[in-house]
């Protein structure tokens, strides 16, 4: 076995890599300068889960797949915060960072808490809450859940 | 609390995904788990995937699903132990009905990576990258 921890990095083409760094910035993520240039940017949000920002033209060679619609989507991607304040903060600087907050109906489910966003390029993004007990399994989810 | 990430991804035929997911490595939570939903542990307490039915995909959000055979707005890139790590899960990913390598086969010495489409046409790339090979201590380090 590894003493490594897995990592994830999620690549997301982006149309301004400079507006889209100062989005991802505004709402929580680091800049990694190491793994930046003027092609792609590092956005570190904890040791094992990272943002790859791509220019479209970057994006090409990884893939030759086009682009998809930005109306419709592929993945989206949430994230947990330590509680209902911290949601309500990243769904409010999404906002002001250029992006849109609330793209689909809050979800308050009492043990759990979450707002959809999106970044300036129509990527879906879901900071949530969830009660830690039920989390963990050390509680039933409820079945309001379902 | 440790930082986690789920990325829900939409699938055609769940049942299928699980196997693929599972045969790929990931593991099922069944608490997070009903015949509309799936939760794919990649990596426990950090990182896990959200397989979901059209269905259920359809009462988060009014966007459509793109085909992502044809189109992609992401590439999900995770980390392997070593070059044999890297060929070893894309081998599984074909075995369970996957297809290997829809992206070019990165192989930079310090740096390998290839990649595998899940039945659905999500791609997948699992990276190997030499520890002491990076420079000036890891990423982690640096954003701490």
């Amino acid at each position: 076995m590894s003493d490594t921890p897995k990592m994830i990095f999620v690549n997301l083409p982006v149309a301004d890599l400079a507006r889209s760094m100062a989005f991802y910035e505004a709402i929580g993520f680091t800049n990694e300068p190491r793994f930046t240039d003027d092609t792609a940017a590092a956005m570190v949000w904890s040791e094992t889960i990272f943002v790859m920002i791509l220019t479209h033209d970057k994006w090409k060679s990884f893939t030759d797949r086009p682009i998809a619609d930005s109306g419709s989507s592929e993945v989206s991607l949430a994230l947990a915060l330590g509680s209902k304040e911290a949601v309500d903060a990243m769904a409010e600087a999404a906002a002001k960072a250029g992006g849109t907050s609330d793209i689909n109906p809050v979800q308050d489910h009492g043990f759990m808490y979450g707002r959809d966003i999106l970044d300036p390029d129509g990527h879906v993004w879901g900071p949530f809450w969830m009660d830690p007990a039920v989390a963990n399994g050390e509680a039933p989810v409820p079945e309001t859940a379902a | 609390m440790p930082q986690m990430i789920f990325v829900n991804l939409p699938v055609t035929d769940l049942e299928k995904s699980k196997a693929f997911y599972e045969a790929v490595g990931a593991t099922n939570n069944p608490a997070f788990t009903d015949d509309t939903a799936a939760c794919m542990v990649v990596a426990e307490g950090s990182i896990h995937v959200m397989l979901l039915t059209h269905a259920k995909w359809a009462t988060f959000t009014s966007k459509t699903i793109p085909d992502a055979h044809t189109a992609a707005q992401v590439l999900l890139c995770v980390s392997a132990d070593s070059r044999d790590a890297v060929n070893g899960q894309v081998d599984k990913a074909v075995a369970a009905g996957g297809k290997a390598d829809p992206t070019p086969t990165q192989d930079h010495g310090f740096m390998y990576g290839r990649s595998f489409e899940d039945p659905d046409g999500h791609i997948w790339e699992v990276m190997w990258m030499d520890p002491t090979a990076i420079p000036a201590g890891e990423p982690a380090e640096a954003a701490a």
